[in-house]
């Protein structure tokens, strides 16, 4: 029992790291097309955030403020440098120049910070644990899982209740119409990348209090997860893409708790090997994006 | 260029296609060359490894040239490539120490590369079938991101498979086989499949299905196929080419086909243009040349005078900012949209004179009746055919009016089965097309044109009717010769070596009905094809039409607005209003129908009034739609 309560524990705070990552990738593909592979490296520079920041002596609250703001400014910056010059292209392009982009930033962490694993040491009372009808629960999975719900609800309530969110929404639909209509198309951009890059921030807080370290690869293999999970849920929509997040981080914990030892090490192939099945049944994902397209 | 020449001697096609094949080979010839004369043996090293890139570069372009879908899979393939021809030719004493654990059935072959290469090929073939169901059913940035996950798979096996491939350790002791002459050969081997699947039927399906899904099908063709066909043949050939690269490496890890080399080879194929095998070889050797440039400076080197530092993965770097410049200055690849080499209007083809056989004249039709009964289709509650019934047989223009949103167009889409309908049923001479899929209603001898334009916008405007004729089930030069004469019946002869994307608004018009026509139809489904025309234009595109309709007999289903056009061609008018069918019978009398005419203009003005005011005038002309 205590083992099942700890399990989904872990199943639900990693899910919701795939869910936020996939919701900040999800806005941005929505609104300009842009697949974007250099995500994990927004993460990865909000764990860099981090670890420099102690590193300076701040306090750790301070830290994780500064590391969410960094992910933020990383993923503005990427957007006015690399991405605004090619808005319009092909989905094809624009993810070709993504690719780019995130291998030149790999390069450029290794390069300026260092290629191994930098610590990260946060307050003990951080990693403790507590006990619930005698399962032992981490704090911090459990602090995880509430911030990803709030996070996902501030976004919902963002999107849905505020002129923002709305132009947001009507630029998922036709950026062009929206510029005609008056509506700065740039900030509305901007604003999705900042949103994305501030998941992607709170994200990075989570998995480094989780892991302790950065590593210029640290965002790489979440964000990877994260690609799936958008297009299992349903590449464009954004329901889908936190339901795709939940769905594959549920199965990795699944997969790790009651895999057979000698399988183990099939662990990601195995649940990749799920998802592919799942888009046989249904190409469209679970929780299609609508289009309209008339012929 | 001299296009109308094309139409008088299509051989001079053929020759333009051979030719920039061996523009293809030659580019690559030259460049072995002057790699190993200029640099000898450190030359002639990187001449090799730029062979072996070449022929996976060119197989990974078969799938993403033709179908425009870009793959990071092909990494998966390669390493499968790279393990089994590994195992399958190793000396059986390294074997026996470096895989004590391998399980019997691999163990102990000691196979020649050449005995082992039809073996890897066809696993590689089997693997492309098993993953290739998934993967080509999924289009554009979805299949790139599961062809991703394939590789991730594909990683996670050989690392987890201690026994096989010693985990994430160092496999060695494989052959290293392969010189200059191998991997050269293999590159030529591997140029000309690539550019005889380009130019077969298959690839231009592909091709064409990759510019334009729906209108694909609505020809015959099976995009999902395509997408599969194309998966296979550039899966096999780049397990062959891993194979290679294995024996070339003689040690790799499981790190050695993953996203750094996969990496390299999508930015190969980027650099050059995905759309040709051209882009895909000069990419390759673009690469190659400044990856070894670059790579002098990674250790730290100095430059007049000035030491500078070490910098770790300044290879990558230079890899990103030639993307990154290629997309941002020449979006399309150094290639570009077309292959490399002449086209088939340059003067060295002048000399090639053999005139083809013109086509047969289009054979009348015989008599067959498109039915539709009781057709009903909603969307989110909204009845947007409701209970259509209505005949059109072949012999006749019947005319489909209505006012906007009366649900002409999802009509013609049910027909088409576009959209799949509620209720009700298609019947073509009482054969029912209401389950079959929209490629089959194709078949049938029924094809359409679109109300929005789907060209094939990345084909010359031959080869989108040529693909038409081809998916009607017309072969080779009779194919050539049934496009040719739609295009000159459409008088776009000129434009024949023209990409359709550059062509005038209502050449566009014209091309998308020459298509459709090219299938030699039974019934024909013109949806507003006078839509945006001048009337000149709109005339010209009647008696064309009349023309059509009194030489072979077919039917027409013709939907437009402008109702002179539409009572000139009907001989019977069939008029919805709100998915519902209100009128129909000869143009004269629907004209005169009160209910017709309230359907356009409203209530409260009365037939009589309408006839009065307006005398010889008929129905007012809704304004043209954009």
């Amino acid at each position: 029992m205590d083992l099942i309560i700890q399990q989904s524990i872990n199943a639900i705070s990693l899910g919701g790291v795939y869910a936020m990552l996939a919701l900040g990738l999800a806005i941005v593909f929505s609104i300009v097309g842009l697949i974007n592979f250099a995500h994990g490296d927004i993460m990865t520079f909000g764990g860099y955030g981090i670890f420099l920041s102690l590193a300076f002596g701040m306090s750790p609250v301070a830290a994780l403020a500064i590391g969410i703001g960094a992910a933020v400014v990383m993923a503005l910056t990427l957007e006015r440098t690399a991405f605004r010059a090619m808005r319009g292209a092909d989905v094809v392009t624009l993810l070709i120049t993504s690719f780019a982009v995130s291998e030149i930033l790999k390069v450029l962490f290794q390069n300026t910070i260092s290629a191994r694993p930098v610590p990260i040491s946060f307050p003990a009372a951080w990693s403790g644990t507590y006990e619930i009808g005698g399962a032992t629960i981490g704090v911090v999975p459990t602090v995880s899982i509430i911030v990803a719900f709030v996070s996902l609800l501030g976004l919902t309530l963002i999107l849905r209740r505020t002129a923002t969110g709305m132009a947001m929404r009507a630029a998922a639909e036709d950026l062009e119409m929206l510029k005609l209509l008056g509506v700065r198309a740039n900030r509305v951009v901007a604003m999705a990348f900042a949103l994305s890059g501030l998941l992607a921030g709170i994200a990075a807080v989570i998995w480094t209090a989780q892991r302790g370290s950065v590593d210029p690869m640290m965002g790489f293999f979440p964000v990877l997860k994260a690609f799936i999970a958008t297009v299992l849920g349903g590449l464009g929509s954004l329901g889908g893409a936190v339901l795709g997040g939940f769905v594959i981080g549920v199965l990795e914990v699944l997969t790790q708790a009651f895999l057979p030892d000698g399988l183990s090490p099939y662990r990601d192939a195995i649940v990749l090997a799920l998802v592919i099945a799942a888009l046989l049944w249904r190409p469209d994902g679970l929780l299609p994006a609508q289009n309209a397209n008339r012929s | 260029m001299g296009d109308a020449n094309l139409l008088t001697f299509p051989a001079r096609l053929r020759a333009a296609n051979l030719v920039r094949t061996l523009v293809c080979l030659v580019v690559l010839a030259v460049a072995v060359a002057v790699l190993t004369l200029v640099f000898g043996r450190s030359g002639e090293r990187i001449a090799v490894q730029m062979c072996v890139n070449v022929a996976a570069v060119v197989a990974l372009g078969v799938f993403c040239g033709n179908t425009g879908i870009v793959s990071f899979g092909h990494g998966a393939f390669m390493a499968i490539g790279a393990y089994l021809s590994g195992i399958l030719t190793m000396p059986a004493g390294i074997q026996r120490t470096s895989l004590p654990d391998l399980p019997a059935f691999l163990a102990g072959h000691e196979l020649s590369l050449w005995t082992a290469l039809p073996v890897v090929a066809l696993t590689g073939l089997v693997f492309a079938a098993i993953s290739g169901t998934a993967i080509a059913r999924l289009m554009g940035a979805s299949a790139a991101i599961a062809s991703l996950g394939l590789l991730i798979i594909t990683h996670g096996v050989a690392v987890g498979a201690r026994e096989i491939t010693r985990g994430s350790q160092t496999f060695f002791g494989v052959p290293r086989v392969v010189d200059l002459s191998l991997a050269f050969g293999a590159a030529v081997v591997f140029i000309l499949l690539a550019r005889a699947y380009r130019e077969s039927p298959a690839g231009l399906f592909a091709r064409a299905a990759r510019d334009d899904d729906a209108a694909a099908a609505a020809l015959g063709i099976n995009p999902r196929r395509t997408r599969f066909v194309s998966w296979c043949l550039s899966g096999a050939m780049c397990t062959v080419a891993g194979a290679l690269y294995g024996h070339m490496l003689g040690a790799f890890s499981p790190a050695s086909f993953y996203l750094s080399l996969v990496f390299a080879h999508v930015a190969m194929m980027i650099v050059g243009g995905m759309a040709s095998v051209g882009g895909a070889v000069t990419g390759v050797i673009g690469i190659t040349l400044l990856q070894d440039g670059v790579r002098q400076f990674e250790g730290g080197v100095e430059v007049f005078g000035v030491a500078l530092p070490e910098v770790f993965g300044l290879t990558t770097v230079s890899l990103g900012l030639a993307i990154l410049l290629v997309i941002w200055l020449r979006p399309t690849g150094l290639v570009g949209r077309f292959e490399l080499g002449p086209g088939a209007g340059a003067r060295i083809f002048e000399r090639i004179s053999r005139e083809t056989s013109p086509a047969r004249a289009p054979a009348r039709v015989s008599e067959e009746i498109l039915e539709a009964e009781q057709l009903s289709k909603s969307f989110a509650g909204v009845k947007a055919v409701d209970h259509m019934t209505f005949a059109a047989p072949t012999g006749r223009v019947t005319g489909l009016i209505g006012p906007n949103g009366a649900g002409k167009s999802t009509l013609v889409n049910l027909i088409t089965r576009q959209y799949h309908a509620d209720g009700g049923k298609t019947l073509l001479s009482g054969r029912d097309l209401s389950t079959v899929s929209a490629e089959n209603v194709a078949r049938a001898g029924i094809s359409r044109s679109f109300q929005n334009l789907r060209l094939f916008q990345g084909l010359t405007v031959y080869e989108n009717v040529l693909v038409s004729a081809l998916a009607a089930g017309h072969r080779g030069a009779q194919a050539a010769a049934v496009a040719l004469r739609e295009l000159r019946a459409f008088d776009l002869g000129d434009l024949a070596a023209t990409r359709a994307d550059a062509l005038s608004y209502g050449a566009r018009k014209r091309l998308e009905i020459a298509r459709a026509i090219a299938q030699e139809p039974v019934i024909l489904l013109l949806d507003e094809p006078a839509a945006g025309m001048n009337p000149a234009e709109t005339d010209d595109l009647a008696d064309r039409l009349m023309q059509i309709r009194d030489e072979r007999g077919i039917g027409i289903l013709l939907i437009d607005h402008d109702l002179h056009f539409v009572n000139r061609l009907s001989g019977w008018t069939v008029v919805m209003h709100r998915g519902t069918l209100i009128a129909e019978g000869a143009p004269d009398e629907v004209r005169a129908d009160p209910a017709v005419i309230e359907a356009y203009i409203g209530r409260g003005r009365t037939a009589a009034a309408i006839t009065r005011t307006t005398k010889e005038e008929t129905l007012p002309q809704q304004g043209v739609r954009p």
